[in-house]
């Protein structure tokens, strides 16, 4: 169950309102690498993880995950308020506008609505912390790349923020999979699918 | 920074410590130093949380008090404070 909290994880407080910068903030919204698609990619996953750290590490991760979806839309909500068509038309965002106004609609920067196709939930748990791993760098590498255009200091300071954790849950992952691994076969990781196939735990009696 | 944002921020000093850390005990859950941590901060955090919602309102819907919805009274998260 989850109850919501009314504050966010890390304030944003953002004085000077931009929205060229929040079309590419957008991307951690709704985009490929961003928050939305973290959340649903490990609340998915957790079900069927076969041993108790990774299913907590996932709805942990998951959770926080959404707290970060509603720390992005702060940011794209306070840097577009109040913009004039004026505004618009100078940031150059007349074509998300004619869609959605000022509304927050998940997509990414290029205008690609959300979509699940982005994530995978594979029933392996080698295969989806894989999948994790690569997910937190990716988002890693995206916070990285909008750094490099952000100059606002209160935009800068939530997305290092953001970024740090990306880097913390890498770990936390890296940590899940070698959990894992030492309880398989060491001569052959592959032999079984760890969620599937129940058996293929070492000593067999891993059924909690 | 206003009253408001210094005790929020202090209490999400908190709350993020304590969710770091029980991050890190799902893959070390035997590290009972992290525990005793956790327990020391749950019990200034939770000074914390009531000095905040006597002021500012409740921060879930559970934190029911008085006889009015202060619910949604408060400002919501990601407006700030100049909005209001």
């Amino acid at each position: 169950m989850f109850v919501y909290e009314k504050k966010l994880q890390y304030p944003v407080n953002i004085k000077n309102p931009n929205p060229k910068l929040a079309k590419i903030i957008l991307s951690q919204f709704g985009g490929a690498d961003g928050e939305l698609g973290a959340a649903l990619r490990y609340l998915s996953q957790r079900y069927t993880m076969p041993l108790p750290e990774l299913k907590a590490t996932l709805t942990d991760i998951g959770t926080e995950e959404l707290g970060h979806l509603e720390m992005v839309g702060a940011i794209l909500y306070q840097l577009t308020k109040g913009m004039s068509e004026k505004d618009i038309k100078a940031a150059g965002i007349e074509d998300y506008f004619v869609d959605h106004t000022a509304g927050i609609y998940p997509q990414s920067a290029a205008g690609v609505p959300f979509t699940a196709a982005a994530i995978a939930s594979k029933g392996d748990a080698i295969t989806d912390l894989h999948e994790d791993l690569a997910a937190e760098q990716k988002a890693r590498t995206t916070y990285d790349n909008i750094l490099r255009f952000a100059d606002d200091p209160d935009v800068k300071d939530v997305i290092r923020f953001l970024r740090q954790r990306e880097v913390v849950h890498y770990q936390r992952f890296g940590e899940n999979l070698r959990i894992l691994t030492d309880k398989l076969n060491e001569k052959n990781f592959y032999a079984f699918n760890p969620e599937f196939d129940k058996k293929c735990f070492k000593n067999q009696m891993k059924k909690r | 920074m206003t009253e408001r944002e210094i005790l929020t921020k202090k209490l999400s000093s908190y709350q993020f410590a304590i969710a770091d850390m029980k991050l890190y005990l799902d893959t070390h859950p035997n590290d009972s130093e992290t525990i005793k941590k956790i327990k020391e901060y749950s019990e200034k955090l939770k000074t914390m949380r009531k000095t905040y919602e006597e002021k500012y309102g409740p921060l879930t819907m559970n934190d029911i008090s008085g006889n009015r919805w202060k619910w949604i009274k408060s400002p919501w998260p990601w407006e700030t404070e100049e909005a209001d």
